[in-house]
């Protein structure tokens, strides 16, 4: 029988997906993209009205004619591209993983059709940079602090071998003693607020915190919830943020890696001074 | 059927008494803020009883087990005093004064009184508690166990650690932005709860969905139950060290989580939903390509589990492991696979069916031992019988439109509807106030199941709790909310 199981697995080919694939990539994950040159005034108003949460805002007369997209607030719900297209699609590639907070937003100047704060860095940017982090080792905690479990689910299949995240070196691992970075996930729940201080104590410095989905970013869905405490940054200092709901396996190996680069030149940068 | 009389109580516990099913009791207010009670029973039908509550209520705990945790609920959120109820401690604040401003965050967790667990002292009995932070990828909650050895002696769930006033999150939204809501209860079964949902909204408000939205929404439930099957079936084979195993089940999971991406435009179903039918239509192309992937991979399952459970090593710990017995899985009101595995027959689908169900034959695999490999074998049994039903939905998946064009939310209602989530009977009942909703309450089967996981845990060595856990695998915002 075992025999039949290792000749399945030899059958099934190769099914680890390129890392080239991966970085950037954020399909299935509906997050949406702007084209300022179809933005008009009412396509805006369209798409803030169709926002359940308040990632999109703006683009009423008083404000300035501005459009403004926070994804640490997106759930990725695809009303605002149903109503508003063409103006907003579907993100062919995601740069915005892995990034500090203000990272996360985005601005446009409706009338004049252009974006105010230029993207980050373009996606082969990212790649290149990315491309220099592999073949380190990073050990990885999961905390879930009160998530729906979807960001769970999608964590999960790191592991899976499509993806197979210890191929860069990075592996979850049971205890926070052992941990380099916390993934934390969910709005804190106030019941989960004492452990939630507790686990991020028990890392050992030097240590990475990286808030994961629309709930870790901003609250997400659960912002201002009865028995939520807020965003992981209420509680704990965040270094990198991952939006999405839930965040794709692709999403969170740009952004797990980005957020190793970034804490990587802040390191040095200040060992310059 | 809704009876609205003082005579609720009686009428329920004399159903009961009959063999009928407690399915929910839970709280609302009326206008003037007084409490009220509602009971849901199966007893071949659903049957709903409500009475406002002006003095204390008797308890049904006393003669049903699995009343304990909704009137916990009852009391701590409603107020509500039961009457004979054996154990009112809080459930789901702990320690928290009930609105503690949120910028108190630092302060609050540790006023109130100390939660007190029950003590199991003796000769050689050693407590070991566990969480809420557990050592891997999985959701928060506390388990309290009392052994002498090895062996487990007591267990003691602490849980709702992921609580986040989902219900009252609902109160007030627009009837059509609860949908979001519905689907970040419990994400890895998202759909179901997006589904449960709109045909809660639906019955209350009489939205007829077009045919071809309830097919793709069979699909999309289905789908939903294979992913949740294949995936725990490998979970299952890593907890006994058989790795192999669990790397192949959760690479035949991600084949139909991308095969779902590319079919409706995300993983989990997420966004699909939609009062009066579905925001995403399936091509012919698409659905042709979906029903070749369930295939294949269900060809695979079935050959890596018949391998599995053929494997010795994988046998000699499956089985007996983790025992629930009939009439316990029945006394806590178990539901889903954890009931069909201890002899109890019962499926949403086949016995209230719903949706595209009401024309479809549904096969309930039955198994009688009540253990880990009886538990293993209702979920192969399970994908087999999804991947059945996908290949017929989707090759006659009927003409038309994937929504109803005119709702009209006005009115004010409520209603309830079941589905079989990949865990069991899931329902929401809803209550409609001017366009918004005024009460939700969300009975998920992993809050039904919780409370009988210890009776199968009971008797076991400790280090198989992790190997009965996953066999049930219930959800813990689901339960938490």
């Amino acid at each position: 029988m075992i025999s039949n199981m290792l000749r399945r697995s030899l059958r099934g080919g190769v099914q680890v997906i390129p890392v080239e694939q991966l970085l950037g990539n954020c399909s299935g994950s509906r997050m949406p993209d702007v084209d300022p040159a179809a933005l008009t005034q009412t396509l805006a108003e369209k798409a803030v009205l169709a926002c359940p949460t308040s990632a999109l805002s703006g683009a009423s007369p008083v404000a300035e004619r501005h459009l403004t997209l926070d994804y640490g607030e997106c759930i990725g719900c695809g009303r605002c591209i149903e109503v508003a297209a063409p103006a907003f699609l579907e993100a062919k590639s995601f740069a915005y993983s892995g990034v500090r907070r203000d990272g996360l937003v985005r601005r446009w100047d409706i009338s004049a059709n252009t974006e105010l704060i230029s993207v980050a860095a373009s996606p082969e940017r990212v790649k290149r940079q990315i491309r220099s982090m592999l073949g380190r080792a990073l050990n990885i905690r999961q905390l879930d602090a009160g998530s729906c479990n979807g960001c769970e689910a999608e964590i999960t299949a790191l592991t899976n071998p499509h993806y197979d995240l210890e191929r860069f070196g990075i592996h979850f691992v049971a205890s926070p003693k052992h941990a380099d970075m916390l993934l934390v996930t969910g709005p804190v729940t106030r019941n989960m607020a004492n452990a939630v201080r507790a686990t991020f104590e028990a890392v050992p410095a030097p240590k990475l915190v990286v808030a994961v989905g629309a709930c870790g970013c901003s609250g997400g869905i659960f912002a201002g919830a009865s028995a939520v405490a807020g965003p992981v940054d209420a509680l704990l200092p965040v270094d990198a943020y991952i939006p999405g709901c839930p965040p794709t396996p692709a999403m969170l190996v740009t952004g797990i890696l980005k957020a190793l680069r970034q804490a990587d030149g802040m390191r040095s940068s200040s060992k310059n001074l | 059927m809704t009876k609205e009389t003082g005579q609720s109580f009686a009428a329920v516990a004399d159903l009961l008494r009959g063999g009928a099913r407690l399915v929910a009791v839970f709280g609302s207010v009326d206008d003037r803020g007084r409490p009220i009670v509602h009971y849901i029973v199966d007893s071949g039908d659903y049957a709903t009883f409500s009475d406002p509550v002006d003095a204390p209520i008797p308890s049904l705990t006393p003669i049903t087990p699995a009343a304990g945790w909704h009137e916990r609920e009852l009391h701590e959120v409603y107020g509500v005093v039961l009457d004979g109820h054996p154990d009112l401690r809080p459930l789901m604040v702990h320690n928290t004064p009930r609105n503690a401003p949120v910028d108190g965050l630092h302060g609050t967790q540790t006023d109130g009184p100390p939660y007190r667990f029950l003590e199991v002292s003796g000769v050689g009995v050693c407590e070991v508690p566990v969480g809420p932070v557990h050592a891997g990828i999985i959701e928060p909650g506390h388990f309290r166990f009392s052994v002498v050895g090895d062996r487990v002696i007591h267990l003691e769930l602490r849980h709702f650690y992921t609580h986040k006033g989902t219900e009252r999150l609902f109160e007030g939204t627009f009837v059509e932005e609860g949908i979001p809501i519905a689907e970040s209860v419990s994400g890895d079964n998202c759909f179901a709860h997006a589904v449960a949902y709109c045909q809660a909204v639906e019955h209350a408000l009489k939205i007829a969905v077009p045919p071809r939205a309830e097919g793709i929404r069979a699909v999309g439930l289905e789908l939903e139950r294979m992913l949740a099957h294949v995936g725990d079936f490998g979970a299952l084979c890593g907890d006994v060290g058989f790795n192999v195993a669990a790397a192949q089940g959760s690479g035949l999971k991600e084949i139909l989580l991308q095969a779902s991406a590319e079919c409706v435009g995300t993983r989990y179903w997420r966004g699909i939903g939609a009062i009066g039918g579905v925001r995403r239509d399936i091509s012919a192309a698409g659905a042709r390509k979906l029903a070749e992937t369930v295939s294949a991979v269900h060809r695979e399952f079935a050959e890596l589990a018949h391998d599995a459970l053929e494997t010795p090593s994988v046998q000699d710990r499956f089985e007996n492991t983790g025992i629930l017995r009939q009439q316990v899985a029945r006394d806590f009101g178990t539901v889903g696979l954890v009931a069909r595995a201890s002899g109890i027959s019962a499926d949403i689908r086949r016995d209230h069916p719903y949706g595209a169900y009401r024309g479809l034959n549904i096969d309930v695999p039955l198994y009688h031992d009540g253990d880990v490999l009886a538990r293993a074998r209702v979920r192969v049994d399970e994908t087999k019988n999804s991947a059945r039903l996908i290949a017929a939905l989707l090759e006659s998946l009927p003409q038309g439109p994937i929504s109803s064009s005119k709702i009209d939310y006005s009115r004010d209602r409520k209603s309830f509807s079941a589905v079989e989530s990949p865990r069991g009977e899931l329902l929401y009942w809803i209550e409609t106030r001017d366009t918004r909703i005024a009460r939700c309450h969300i009975r998920s089967p992993s809050f039904q199941n919780w409370p009988a996981l210890p009776q199968a845990v009971i008797g076991n060595i400790i280090a198989d709790f992790p190997l009965i856990n996953k066999s049930f695998n219930l959800s813990y915002s689901g339960c938490d909310r």
